[in-house]
């Protein structure tokens, strides 16, 4: 294996958990820029959404169709599960001070994990192999299917988000919610509507990402919301706060930084190598990488 | 400041998670929940009216990892600890006048947990042995708590040589220790592998770190060339870049020292990484279901060192091997210990011929030559067996096959 091709091969391995980082950070993201929560339950979000991901996995033959319907029922059923969330934790405290909301969020977190050790068991869950483990191309650098098929559906939802946001009438009243939402509403916005839509395509990301997550890792636990929750809300901040395309370079450059500390440095200090460079780009532009400079609104 | 909150709301919902897990699954069934409560309040009015005839009780404590990623085997075990107890209630009890309460603690394979709960234990006048734990990064903190409390401490599986190099009195075990695992897995490595150039990875517990320092140093001394020596965190679910890194070193074998969870995690991504270097693992690896989480093409042909020899081929093991799967269809991995262990605790408070800590712990002494299911056991002053018999298992068409057995 040349220097190049070691490369290149730490390249797609962080590439690979940087695209999950980059669609659970997108909802972190958008409920920030709509209401100025930092969603704490959307961790947990995800990792529903690779139970019901599971679920359909486990009534269905482990194929590709197998695995769309998967992504469709996590996708649908995290939405619902977002709006839910919002309707019944977040909106009743919409005028509340924002500690309130924040701790009713880590409540939320805590109720969907309990909830889902109490459905599924303690127990690591085994999510049955859906791809051919072999690989794709040929030389010393190996991509394997399911990493393709992550690759491929993250980069298909990026790029359906951000048509959704320019090109749509939801997309540009979302945009004109975050910008300020009481002109929203003073221009016939339906502005609980918009979040309440924002929550949905936020969370059925996080549980699409949920359902790939488990079939790359083959196992999935009640309490993988946590951390890679709490990654991917690093991504969101790395790359800017409420910026939809910072989320989602912060979530690549996640992944790269963990996978090229892991590969070129230690695994033991990955996480330090990451976080540490989150703090150096934090000190230098506060705001995240793409973040705007100014505050938008007093 | 939100992270550090969740922290500390973390600890506590863990505490309350542990006790929503017992009232759920300690009770035999769930359906029977309300049946076991309802006759558990009558025993207890009968005793306050002063009718029954309930007698006391001598608890056994039986901590292991019950929820959590390593569940499967600390579920493995119990169910082994369980048929002891059941078995020796079925001859007529243990001693006369008293019942055995067999109570299990949940540590969560956390060392912190494993504390809290050994405490729990230790503070509980009726509990005269501890069978447990997994882990001997929980085993060696908790192992403390015993010796203060004067509580005998009987332990299945946890390997790592320091735990007894402490001089607790209170402690002993009926595994073989690292200290010959490590080296049995060199000289396998070397003479049936023809291994020559080494990576070697651990967990960095108190176990996987042992056992791997314990590897290394023995193939060092073997003049093995060792390419780097790495460690992974548990839970960590992506291991390719470091295995990446491994592949551009060229070794011909991995070794990795830790649990199963970690351990298939890594077995899947070497296969898809197309590493063509031997693998070997430690007895933490030892559960079937790390061929299901591997994949069975992945984890085919790949090798493991074990505590003690297959219990399938030692003919004392023959009839606890037919009643366990009897009851539970598969056999656990660390079951047998587990039977092994608690089966010597009750022997010690039956030796006692009373409900008294200090006569169990000196009760406990005094066997010698026990005879086993895994074989003939004798203490050392370390309180560990004398029983030093190492596995060799590989992988064929999904399942364990043992290879050979290594003194």
């Amino acid at each position: 294996m040349t220097a190049a091709e070691l490369f290149l091969q730490q390249f797609i391995n962080g590439l690979t958990i940087g695209s999950v980082y980059a669609l659970i950070a997108l909802g972190y993201t958008m409920v920030y820029g709509v209401i100025q929560l930092i969603n704490f339950a959307h961790g947990e979000v995800f990792m529903v959404g690779a139970y019901l991901g599971l679920m359909v996995l486990l009534l269905l033959p482990p194929s590709p169709g197998g695995v769309l319907t998967a992504l469709l029922a996590a996708g649908t059923g995290c939405a619902l599960l977002g709006m839910l969330i919002e309707r019944v934790a977040y909106r009743p405290l919409r005028r509340a001070p924002k500690l309130s909301v924040l701790i009713t969020a880590i409540g939320v977190s805590f109720f969907l994990q309990n909830a889902m050790m109490l459905l599924w068991g303690a127990q690591d869950r085994y999510v049955p192999a859906c791809f051919s483990p072999g690989r794709l191309g040929g030389g010393a650098v190996s991509i394997t299917p399911m990493q393709a098929v992550i690759f491929a559906v993250s980069l298909f939802l990026m790029i359906a988000l951000q048509l959704l946001i320019h090109r749509t009438p939801l997309g540009r009243a979302m945009r004109a919610t975050a910008q300020d939402p009481l002109a929203a509403r003073l221009v016939g916005i339906r502005v609980e509507g918009v979040v309440s839509s924002t929550f949905a395509i936020g969370s059925a990301l996080a549980g699409v990402g949920g359902v790939l997550f488990g079939l790359h890792y083959s196992t999935i636990n009640f309490h993988d919301g946590y951390l890679v929750g709490l990654k991917a809300f690093t991504a969101a901040v790395l790359g800017g706060i409420g910026n939809i395309p910072g989320a989602m370079a912060g979530g690549l450059l996640l992944g790269l930084l963990e996978g090229l500390g892991a590969g070129y440095l230690s695994t033991q200090w990955k996480n330090v190598f990451a976080f540490a460079v989150l703090v150096l780009v934090l000190l230098f532009r506060p705001r995240g990488l793409l973040g705007e400079r100014v505050a938008e609104r007093a | 400041m939100a992270p550090l909150q969740a922290a500390h709301l973390g600890q506590y919902v863990d505490d309350c998670r542990t006790e929503i897990w017992y009232t759920l699954n300690m009770a035999d069934n769930l359906p029977h929940l309300a049946i076991a409560g309802a006759a558990r309040i009558c025993a207890a009015l009968l005793f306050l009216a002063g009718c029954g005839q309930a007698e006391p009780a001598i608890r056994i404590g039986f901590a292991g990892p019950f929820t959590g990623d390593q569940a499967a085997q600390g579920l493995d075990m119990l169910e082994g600890a369980r048929l002891a107890v059941e078995e020796a209630v079925s001859r007529g009890g243990v001693l006369p006048g008293f019942r055995i309460e067999l109570v299990p603690m949940d540590d969560q394979r956390n060392p912190a947990q494993a504390v809290s709960v050994a405490k729990r234990l230790a503070a509980d006048p009726n509990v005269m042995v501890v069978v447990g734990h997994l882990n001997s990064s929980c085993t060696k903190p908790a192992s403390a708590i015993y010796y203060e409390a004067r509580l005998l401490h009987v332990n299945p599986v946890s390997s790592n040589p320091e735990i007894s190099r402490q001089g607790f009195d209170t402690f002993f075990r009926v595994c073989a220790t690292d200290d010959l695992q490590g080296p049995a897995g060199v000289r396998f490595a070397l003479e049936e592998l023809k291994a020559k150039r080494l990576f070697i990875l651990d967990d960095m517990t108190t176990y996987g770190r042992g056992l791997a320092n314990e590897f290394e140093k023995a193939a060092r001394a073997q003049g093995l060339e060792i390419l780097g020596h790495e460690g992974i965190a548990q839970g960590e679910k992506d291991f390719s870049p470091l295995l990446t890194k491994v592949k551009s070193l060229g070794p011909d074998l991995i070794y990795f020292a830790g649990m199963f969870p970690e351990g298939a995690l890594l077995i899947k991504q070497k296969s898809e990484l197309e590493i063509p270097a031997h693998f070997l693992g430690g007895d933490g690896l030892f559960e079937p279901t790390l061929i299901t989480l591997a994949t069975p093409r992945a984890a085919e042909g790949i090798y493991l060192t074990t505590l003690g020899a297959d219990i399938r081929q030692v003919p004392s093991a023959q009839s606890f091997v037919r009643a366990f799967e009897a009851k539970h269809g598969h056999l656990g991995a660390y079951s047998s210990y587990a039977y092994e262990a608690t089966r010597l605790a009750l022997e010690a408070v039956r030796r006692a011929g009373r409900k008294d800590r200090a006569a169990v712990l000196a009760a406990m002494r005094e066997i010698q030559e026990y005879d086993g299911i895994l074989g003939v056991h004798t203490f050392d002053e370390k309180g560990d067996t004398t029983l030093r018999t190492i596995g060799i298992y590989t992988v064929r068409k999904g399942k364990f096959q043992f290879v050979q057995a290594a003194e």
